[in-house]
C-alpha cells in the first residue's frame, strides 16, 4: 500500500513538470488552419475589381435611391426613396462611403502595396492597380468631397487608425498623378485573366488609364481650367477609348453567392430574389428621349401596365400627389426600367468609350485640344447607343438607326454645352454615381428641381452626399475638415454644401 | 390487503432549550429524526412534540452545533445548545475546495438550489437578479430561450467578456453567448448557462472577488460562481423527490401611443389603395372619424380605433417542467439520478423551447480511496427565436408599430398560412419590403436550434496519508449547436428566400491534479496547503451549408437552392496552468491565506515563432482574522460572531486565438472562373498582445449578532483593470472597423452591503428580511494611450444610427451617446429656414450600465405557509429608447399630437411630421431616458402539507407554492418600454429597439417526497 502512494506521487509529480515545460506546440496551435499569410495577386485583384461594382447596399441606397433620383433618371412615389424628394435619410447617404472602405479600398491599398514592397507581381500589374485605385477613390471624393485618401486603408500595413481627411484638391492632383504613372508602367506581365474588365489587355487598359484621367480633368473645368486643360490634354495625346470594345465594365452572374450578382439587379430583379418595385422611369428622362426620338427609350422602358405605352412619372411626388397628377395618377400609369438591363447578371459599368468622347467633345469646344467637337459628339453618342449591346445582344440597335439618330442630333456650336451635358448623362444611365457628379460640374442637363414638404435643400437639387457622423464623430480630423467645407453639426444640411470642383 | 395502517404507539414530550448562558432559545427547531414531524421553540424557549415511541430528535439552530436527543424513558427534555456550528461551516470555493467559511479572506455568497426552483426561470442566471449584491443580472428582451448577462462588481474589461466562470462539480463550462443581436438584427441564440437546471443545483456560491477566484488565474478576470450538484445520501434510504412547476407568462404592455389619429399622411387619409399601401407605417392621418375609408388590401375599413394588437398578437406562454430525482446510497457509496422535462410555449406565436435534462451524480470511496463522477446530458430544442432590433423577420418591430386605425387581424391572410397572400407568397400591407408582416415573421420564418450537451466530469483521489490528499480530475464539456435559419420561400424582401443550415462542436477538456495537505502542527498552527496543475484544451468547429434562392417554390431544403455556397470555421487553443495555496491559522482566530499560478496561452504565443509574452503569474494574498476567537470575552455578549478581511490579487484575461497575423482568404467561389482572395481579418491585427491585469483589494467584515438574528456582511473593493485587450472601433476609411489592441484602465471602487434581520419569530410567525445594496462606481480612466486626453472608443451603434455606445475617458462604462438639439443661450431650441430643430453636436447622457442596485427580501412564515417577495432597484443608467425614435417617425408617440391642429411654430399642420421626424432620427436627445427603476420581482406563496395528514399515503414532504415573477414595475422614468429592454448581452449596453415584450409571470410549483 505504502509503495502504491508513492506511484501515485510520482505520477503527480511527473504531471507537474510536464505542464511546467509545455507550451512547445502552442505556436502551431495559433496558427489559424483555415486562412494564408500571403495571397496570389491575381486572386485579390479580381477580388478588388468585383467589390468595386459594389453590392446591394450601397447601389440601392447611395447609388439608386439617391443619385438616380436626384438627377431624374428615375422617380419613385415611395417614401424611402428619398433622393426623388430631397428628403434626409443618413445611412441612405452615407451608404457608399460606409461600405468602400472597407470592401474596396482595404484591398487595393494592401495589393498596391504588396506589389511595391516585395517582389510579387511585377510592374504592370501595379500600374492597372493604381489605375483601379483611382477607379474607386473618385466616385468617393465626388460624392463626399473631402476624404480620407493618402492614410487610407492603411490600418494594417502603417497602423492608422484614423486616417486624415485630405483636401478634394490634393487627392485629385494625387490621382492623376497616379494615372499617368500607372498608364506609363504598362508593359509586359499584368493580371490576365483575373482582369474582369479586359482580361488583361494592356492597349485597353492605356486608353482606359488615359479616359480616367480625362474625366478627372475634366471635372476641374470650373475650379481651375489651366490644370484640367493641360491634363485632358494629356490624356487625348495619350489616346482614350473609342470603341465599344474600349468599355470598361464587369459582367457578372447570377450567383452562386451575392458578391457574383450584380448590385442594381440584386435590388430590381424580381425574377431572381429580390424587387424594388418603387422606382419607374423619371418623365424628365423618357420626354427628353422622345423629344429626340432617341431608340434607347425602348431598351431602357418598358410599357406601363395600365396604358401600354411608355411613359415617364414625374418626380417628386407621394402617392397623395400622384393622385392629383394630370400625368397619371398610379404607378402603373408609368413605364417601369426595362427588366433586361437590371438583372442580377447584368454588366456593371465603370466607364465607357461614349463618356470619353463626350468629354473630349466638351474639351474640344473649350478649346482645350484640336480635335473636332462634333465628331466627337457623333462618336460618342453612337457609343453611347452601341453600349446596350453589352447589356443584352438582343438589345441591340443596328447600326442604321444609330446613325439615323447620330445624323438628327448634331452638335449645334451655340448649345453645344448642354447638348453634350444631355447626353452624357443618357450615356451614364445605371451609373448613377457618375451621371450625378457630371451634372454638378456642368449644371447640365437643364433639370428642374422638385419642392416637396421636408425636403433639406430649400427645394433644390442636392450637391453632396452627407457623410456618417459616426464615422465622422470618430475621426479626430473630420472636424477640420467640417470647418474647411463649411460643413455645421447637422448633417442634412451638408448636402447643400458643394463640394471644391463643384463652382 | 389495499391499506395497510401500522399504528406506532405514541407520546407527547415536552422542554425547553437554552444556551450556554442559560437564556431561552427562541425559534430552535425540534425534529423527529427521519421524519418531517416537528416543532420550533417559543418565546420561552419550550416546545411540545408528539413522537413515536423510540423516536431520537434533531435539534438545530443557525449558528450552533446540531444536538441528536434519544427520547426513550427521558420525560423532561432540558436541551442546551453549544455556539459554534458556524465553526465548522463550510462553503465550496476555488477548485471545488471545501473551506472553513471563517477562514475566507473574500466576500462569497451562497444560494441555496431551492431557492431557484419555485419562482423558475428558463435560464438560471435570470434567477440570480437582485438577490446578490454586487452581481447585476441582466435578463435581456430576447424571447424565452435567449440568454442573461451577469456582471459581478461592475464592469472591467474594455472588450471582450465580462461575465463570471461558471463550474459545476469543480469543473469549468462553456457559459458563452451563442450568438446575439446586433444593430442590422438577428436572433439571440441562447448561452451556455442555460443548459444548468435548477433542479439539480444543491448550492450557487458566488465568489465576487480576484482573491476568491484567484486560484482560476487567468478565468477569474470577472468573478466566479461555483455549482455544486446534489449527491445521493450514503444512509441506506433510497428517497424519490418529484418536482412539477407550470408557469403562464403573458405580456406587460408598456405602451401608451396616441390613438386619436390614423393612417395616412399629412393629416390625410388615404385616397387610394396604392396611398394606403404606401402609408402601412404611417400614423400621421386625419383624426379618426369612424368614416369607411380604405386599407393596404383594398378593403374599406371604419376609420377608428382598431383596440389592442399586442394582445391579439402575442398569446400567453407557458411553461412546464417536471423533475424526477432518486437517492439514495450505501456504506461507501452514495447515488442520484434525476431526470427533467421543460416545455415551454413563448408569447411570440410559434416559439418554444423544450428541454430535456438527465443528471448522474455517483460517488463511493474505499479504504483511502475516493471518486466521484457525475454529468448532465442536456437535449435543448429551441424554434423560432425571434428577430430582435431591425425590421426585416422581425414580429415585434411591426406587430407595435401598425397605425390606430388598422386591426393586425387584417394581416393574417390565409388561415392556413398565417401572413400569406392565397399564392403562398408574404402579404405586405406597407411598402417597404423589410417591414415584414408579423404573422409571416412568427410563422413562415425559421430561426430553429437543437444542442445536445454533455458536460461531467471524473474525480479520483486518494488520501495517502492522514490530511494529505492527492486528486486528480477530468472534465469535459461538448456540444453541438445544430441552426436551421430560415427565411422562406415569397418573403418580400427576399421574394426566393434563403436558408442556412450549420452545425457547430464545442469542446472544454480540462484536466486537472491537486496534492493538498490540511492539518494542525500544534493546537495553535493549523497548515492548509496545496500545489496542483491544470491542461485546458478547446476547440470550435463549425460547417454550414446554404444560400439563396429556392428553385422549387416553398421548398425549403438546402438542396433546392440555386445559389449555394459552403463555411468552414475552426479555432483551438489550449492553457497550461500550474498552481499553489497555503493557508496557515494561527489560535484559531488569524488566518493567512496564499495562492500563486501561472498560465501559459497558446493564443498569446505568435505563430510564426516570434517573441510573444505568452504566460502570467497571478498571485494572492488574504487575511481574516476571528475576533470573537481572538480578543475571547472582551467583545460584547451580543456578538456571536464578528471576522474582519483584507485581500488582494492579481488575476487577468486572454484572447481568443489566431488575432495575431494577417492573413488571407478565398471569397465565396469566384467568379467568371477566377478564384477571389482577400484579407480575412476584419480587425487589425497587433503587432504583439500581452494578457490584460486585474488586480483588486478588498476589505470586508462579517458580523453576526443576537443568536444569529442580525447578519450584516459589509464589502469594500477597489478594482483596476489594465491592458483590456480590446477591438478598438477605429475610422472605417482605415479599411477595418476595429483594431485589436491591449488598452486602457478600468477602474471599478465600490461597496456591498447586506444585512439580514429576524425582525420576528415566535411560535406562529417568522419575519425575516434582509437588504443587498451595492454600489459600484466605475470609471474608464484611459484608452489608447497611458493618457487621460479625452479619448473615446465605439463599442455600440443603434440601428437609428444616431445613438451610439462609447468607451469615454474619465467616464464610466457604456456612456450612451446622442445628438443633441441645438439650443440658443437660453436653451431655446434653435430651428432650420424650414422651423424644424438643427442637430447639435454627438455628446454624452450618462452610463448605460447601473451603478447602484437594492435587493430586499422579506420571508414570512405562519405556521405552515410561507410568503416571501423580492424587491429589486437599480438606478443611475441611461437607456435610448429607440421605440420612442420610431414612435416620433411614424406618428405614433403621444408627444406628435402636438401641432397637427394648429401646427408647429412656422411647421404648418399639415407638415408637423416633418418636424417630429427630423428629431425622430437626426436628435438622439429626445430619446435618451433614465432606465431606474422599481420592480417587485418575486413573490413567492408556499404551503407545506402537515405530515400527519399524509399518514398512509406513501408522500411526504408535499408543498405547493405559487410563484410570480416581474409582477410589477413599480417605478420607473421610461415610456413605452421597459427600462431593462436592451436587445444584447454585449458590453455596448443602453440602446434599446424592439425586443419581445417583457412578460409578467405566475407559476404553481408541486414538490414531494416518497
Amino acid at each position: 500500500m505504502k509503495y502504491l502512494k508513492y506511484k501515485i506521487l510520482f505520477v503527480f509529480v511527473g504531471m507537474m513538470l510536464f505542464s511546467t515545460s509545455c507550451d512547445d506546440n502552442f505556436a502551431e496551435l495559433n496558427t489559424n488552419p483555415t486562412v494564408a499569410i500571403g495571397i496570389n495577386p491575381n486572386f485579390q485583384f479580381t477580388f478588388v475589381q468585383l467589390r468595386t461594382s459594389g453590392g446591394r447596399y450601397e447601389n440601392w441606397r447611395a447609388g439608386l435611391i439617391y443619385s438616380s433620383m436626384m438627377i431624374q433618371h428615375l422617380a419613385a412615389t415611395c417614401g424611402y426613396w428619398t433622393g426623388d424628394k430631397y428628403t434626409f435619410n443618413g445611412g441612405y447617404a452615407s451608404s457608399l462611403i460606409d461600405r468602400a472602405y472597407n470592401e474596396q479600398v482595404k484591398d487595393v491599398v494592401d495589393l498596391i502595396n504588396t506589389l511595391s514592397t516585395t517582389d510579387v507581381g511585377d510592374a504592370t500589374m501595379l500600374g492597372m492597380a493604381r489605375i483601379w485605385k483611382v477607379v474607386i477613390f473618385q466616385r468617393l471624393t465626388d460624392l463626399y468631397g473631402d476624404i480620407p485618401y493618402f492614410e487610407a486603408g492603411k490600418g494594417a500595413i502603417d497602423g492608422i487608425d484614423f486616417p486624415t481627411y485630405d483636401s478634394q484638391e490634393s487627392i485629385y492632383m494625387d490621382m492623376l498623378n497616379e494615372l499617368e504613372q500607372g498608364v506609363a508602367q504598362l508593359g509586359d506581365g499584368g493580371f490576365g485573366g483575373a482582369d474582369l474588365i479586359y482580361g488583361g489587355d494592356v492597349d485597353k487598359w492605356r486608353k482606359f488609364g488615359n479616359s480616367m484621367m480625362l474625366r478627372l480633368a475634366m471635372r476641374l473645368s470650373e475650379v481651375d481650367a489651366a490644370t484640367a486643360q493641360a491634363w485632358a490634354a494629356k490624356a487625348i495625346a495619350g489616346g482614350i477609348m473609342d470603341s465599344n470594345d474600349d468599355d470598361a465594365f464587369i459582367e457578372h452572374t447570377n450567383g452562386p453567392e451575392g458578391i457574383n450578382k450584380n448590385g442594381i439587379g440584386e435590388v430590381l430583379d424580381k425574377a431572381n430574389g429580390f424587387g424594388d418595385d418603387c422606382p419607374r422611369l423619371s418623365d424628365t428622362f423618357v420626354d427628353w428621349m422622345n423629344s429626340t426620338g432617341d431608340p434607347r427609350l425602348s431598351i431602357v422602358a418598358v410599357p406601363s401596365a395600365n396604358t401600354g405605352e411608355i411613359a415617364g412619372m414625374p418626380n417628386g411626388l407621394d402617392e397623395a400627389l400622384l393622385a392629383e397628377n394630370p400625368t397619371g395618377t398610379s404607378v402603373d400609369d408609368f413605364s417601369r426600367i426595362n427588366p433586361a438591363i437590371v438583372t442580377v447578371s447584368s454588366p456593371m459599368m465603370f466607364m465607357t468609350a461614349a463618356e470619353a468622347q463626350l468629354l473630349s467633345a466638351e474639351a474640344a469646344m473649350r478649346g482645350w485640344h484640336g480635335g473636332d467637337a462634333s465628331s466627337h459628339f457623333s462618336d460618342g453618342i453612337a457609343l453611347a447607343l452601341g453600349s446596350w449591346a453589352h447589356y443584352d445582344p438582343a438589345l441591340a440597335l443596328d447600326d442604321a438607326a444609330i446613325s439615323a439618330y447620330v445624323d438628327a442630333n448634331p452638335l449645334d456650336e451655340a448649345n453645344a454645352m448642354s447638348q453634350i451635358g444631355w447626353q452624357y448623362w443618357a450615356a451614364t444611365f445605371l451609373n448613377e454615381y457618375e451621371a450625378f457628379s457630371n451634372f454638378r460640374r456642368t449644371g447640365f442637363p437643364e433639370l428642374t428641381p422638385v419642392d416637396y414638404p421636408g425636403n433639406i435643400t430649400n427645394g433644390q437639387i442636392p450637391v453632396r452626399l452627407a457623410n456618417n457622423p459616426g464615422e465622422a464623430t470618430l475621426n479626430p480630423s473630420w472636424k477640420s475638415a467640417a470647418d474647411r467645407q463649411g460643413l455645421g453639426t447637422d448633417f442634412p444640411s451638408h448636402m447643400s454644401v458643394p463640394v471644391w470642383w463643384d463652382k | 390487503m389495499l391499506f395497510s395502517l401500522t399504528v406506532f404507539s405514541q407520546r407527547t414530550i415536552s422542554g425547553t432549550i437554552v444556551d450556554s448562558g442559560g437564556d431561552p432559545m427562541i425559534g430552535a427547531n425540534v425534529i423527529e429524526q427521519g421524519t418531517s414531524n416537528g416543532t420550533i421553540t417559543d418565546l420561552d424557549g419550550a416546545f411540545s412534540l408528539t413522537v413515536s415511541e423510540g423516536a431520537m430528535l434533531d435539534i438545530s439552530y443557525t449558528g450552533y452545533a446540531d444536538q441528536v436527543i434519544a427520547t426513550e424513558n427521558v420525560t423532561d427534555f432540558n436541551i442546551i445548545l453549544e455556539e459554534g456550528a458556524l465553526l465548522d461551516e463550510v462553503v465550496v470555493t476555488a477548485l471545488g475546495i471545501e473551506r472553513k467559511k471563517r477562514a475566507l479572506a473574500y466576500s462569497v455568497t451562497e444560494l441555496e438550489g431551492s431557492s431557484l426552483v419555485t419562482a423558475k426561470e428558463i435560464n438560471i442566471g435570470n434567477s440570480l437578479a437582485g438577490k446578490v449584491a454586487g452581481v447585476n443580472v441582466s435578463n435581456p428582451a430576447t424571447g424565452p430561450g435567449g440568454s442573461t448577462r451577469i456582471v459581478i462588481r461592475g464592469n472591467g474589461n474594455i472588450s471582450g467578456n465580462n461575465q463570471p466562470l461558471v463550474v459545476v462539480d469543480g469543473v469549468p463550462i462553456n457559459t458563452g453567448n451563442l450568438g446575439a443581436a446586433g444593430m442590422w438584427g438577428g436572433q439571440d441564440w441562447g448561452d451556455g448557462l442555460s443548459s444548468v437546471n435548477a433542479d439539480d443545483i444543491e448550492t450557487m456560491t458566488v465568489l465576487k472577488g480576484n482573491t476568491a477566484g484567484a486560484l482560476y488565474g487567468y478565468r477569474a478576470d470577472n468573478g466566479v460562481i461555483v455549482i455544486t450538484t446534489k449527491k445521493g445520501s450514503k444512509d441506506g434510504r433510497i428517497g424519490v423527490e418529484f418536482n412539477s412547476n407550470y408557469q403562464v407568462e403573458s405580456i406587460i404592455d408598456f405602451y401608451d401611443f396616441q390613438r386619436q389619429y390614423g393612417h395616412g399622411n399629412r393629416g390625410a387619409k388615404p385616397g387610394t389603395e396604392a396611398e394606403a399601401f404606401a402609408q402601412g407605417l404611417s400614423s400621421w392621418g386625419a383624426p379618426l372619424d369612424g368614416s369607411s375609408v380604405l386599407q393596404f388590401d383594398g378593403q374599406s375599413r371604419p376609420y377608428s380605433d382598431a383596440g389592442d394588437n399586442l394582445s391579439r398578437f402575442y398569446g400567453t406562454g407557458a411553461t412546464f417542467t417536471n423533475t424526477l430525482g432518486i437517492n439514495g446510497g450505501g456504506e461507501g457509496y452514495g447515488f442520484r439520478f434525476s431526470v427533467t422535462d421543460l416545455d415551454n410555449k413563448g408569447i411570440v406565436p410559434n416559439s418554444t423551447v423544450d428541454r430535456k435534462t438527465f443528471t448522474a451524480n455517483v460517488n463511493a470511496n474505499k479504504g483511502i480511496f475516493f471518486g466521484n463522477i457525475s454529468g448532465s446530458f442536456v437535449n435543448d430544442a429551441t424554434s423560432n427565436r425571434p428577430r430582435l432590433s431591425d425590421s426585416p423577420g422581425n414580429a415585434n418591430y411591426t406587430a407595435w408599430s401598425l397605425p390606430p386605425s388598422i386591426n393586425i387581424n387584417d394581416l393574417r391572410g390565409d388561415a392556413d398560412k398565417l401572413g400569406a397572400n392565397p399564392d403562398g407568397t408574404e402579404l405586405q400591407f406597407n411598402d417597404n419590403v423589410f417591414v415584414t408582416n408579423p404573422w409571416w415573421a412568427a410563422y413562415q420564418f425559421e430561426g430553429n436550434n437543437t444542442k445536445n450537451r454533455l458536460f461531467g466530469n471524473i474525480t479520483l483521489g486518494a488520501e495517502l496519508l492522514p490530511g494529505l490528499t492527492l486528486t486528480g480530475k477530468a472534465g469535459l464539456d461538448r456540444f453541438n449547436d445544430r441552426r436551421r435559419n430560415l427565411t422562406p420561400y415569397g418573403t418580400a424582401f427576399s421574394t426566393l428566400g434563403g436558408l442556412t443550415e450549420s452545425n457547430r462542436e464545442l469542446q472544454e477538456v480540462n484536466l486537472e491534479a491537486i496534492l493538498r495537505y490540511a492539518g494542525d502542527i500544534n493546537p495553535n498552527i493549523g497548515i492548509d496547503v496545496l500545489v496542483g496543475g491544470n491542461q485546458q484544451k478547446n476547440f470550435d468547429e463549425t460547417l454550414s451549408v446554404g444560400g439563396g434562392n429556392f428553385n422549387i417554390p416553398f421548398l425549403h431544403t438546402a438542396k433546392n437552392l440555386a445559389n449555394q455556397s459552403t463555411g468552414y470555421g475552426f479555432s483551438q487553443f489550449q492553457v497550461n496552468s500550474v498552481f499553489a495555496m497555503a493557508e496557515i491559522s494561527l489560535f484559531n482566530s488569524l488566518y493567512v491565506t496564499a495562492t500563486g499560478r501561472q498560465d501559459w496561452f497558446s493564443a498569446l504565443t505568435d505563430p510564426n515563432g516570434g517573441p510573444s509574452e505568452n504566460t502570467v503569474f497571478y498571485p494572492s494574498i488574504g487575511v481574516a482574522y476571528d475576533l470573537v476567537e481572538g480578543l475571547g470575552g472582551s467583545l460584547p455578549s451580543i456578538v456571536d460572531f464578528a471576522k474582519v478581511r483584507a485581500s488582494w490579487a492579481e488575476v487577468g484575461g486572454a484572447t481568443g486565438p489566431y488575432q495575431l497575423g494577417l492573413n488571407y482568404g478565398i471569397v465565396g467561389q469566384g467568379h467568371l472562373g477566377q478564384p477571389l482572395g482577400s484579407i480575412s481579418n476584419g480587425t487589425v491585427p497587433p503587432i504583439g498582445l500581452r494578457p490584460s491585469t486585474n488586480k483588486e483589494l478588498e476589505l470586508g467584515f462579517d458580523v453576526r449578532l443576537f443568536k444569529g438574528k442580525v447578519n450584516v456582511d459589509f464589502a469594500l473593493y477597489n478594482r483596476e483593470t489594465t491592458d483590456g485587450i480590446l477591438n478598438a472601433g477605429i475610422s472605417s476609411t482605415s479599411g477595418f472597423g476595429s483594431k485589436r489592441v491591449n488598452v486602457g484602465k478600468v477602474t471599478n471602487k465600490g461597496v456591498e452591503l447586506l444585512v439580514d434581520v429576524e425582525v420576528l419569530r415566535n411560535n406562529n410567525f417568522t419575519w425575516r428580511t434582509s437588504v443587498n445594496f451595492a454600489q459600484n462606481n466605475n470609471e474608464v480612466v484611459s484608452l489608447l494611450t497611458e493618457e487621460s486626453d479625452g479619448e473615446e472608443i465605439r463599442l455600440e451603434e443603434s440601428r437609428t444610427r444616431n445613438a451610439y455606445i462609447h468607451l469615454v475617458e474619465g467616464q464610466p462604462y457604456s456612456q450612451v451617446m446622442g445628438f443633441a438639439y441645438v439650443r440658443d443661450g437660453s436653451g431655446g431650441i434653435m430651428l432650420d429656414d424650414d422651423g424644424l430643430p438643427l442637430q447639435g453636436e454627438l455628446q454624452t447622457f450618462g452610463t448605460g450600465v447601473h451603478p447602484t442596485s437594492i435587493g430586499w427580501q422579506n420571508s414570512f412564515s405562519i405556521g405552515d405557509v410561507g410568503i416571501s417577495f423580492l424587491i429589486d432597484a437599480k438606478s443611475g443608467a441611461k437607456i435610448y429608447n429607440a421605440t420612442n425614435a420610431y414612435g416620433y417617425f411614424r406618428g405614433l408617440h403621444q408627444a406628435t399630437l402636438e401641432g397637427r391642429e394648429g401646427g408647429l411654430g412656422t411647421v404648418a399642420a399639415a407638415d408637423v411630421q416633418d418636424y417630429y421626424q427630423r428629431i425622430a432620427f437626426g436628435i438622439s436627445e429626445e430619446f435618451i431616458q433614465d432606465a431606474n427603476f422599481v420592480k417587485l420581482r418575486e413573490l413567492i406563496v408556499s404551503y407545506r402539507l402537515p405530515n400527519d395528514l399524509l399518514q398512509g399515503v406513501p408522500f411526504k414532504d408535499i408543498s405547493l407554492s405559487f410563484a410570480g415573477r416581474n409582477l410589477a414595475l413599480l417605478a420607473s422614468s421610461t415610456d413605452n418600454i421597459d427600462p431593462e429592454s436592451t436587445y444584447t448581452t454585449g458590453n455596448g449596453q443602453g440602446l434599446e429597439m424592439f425586443g419581445v415584450p417583457v412578460t409578467r409571470s405566475f407559476g404553481l410549483n408541486l414538490s414531494a417526497k416518497f
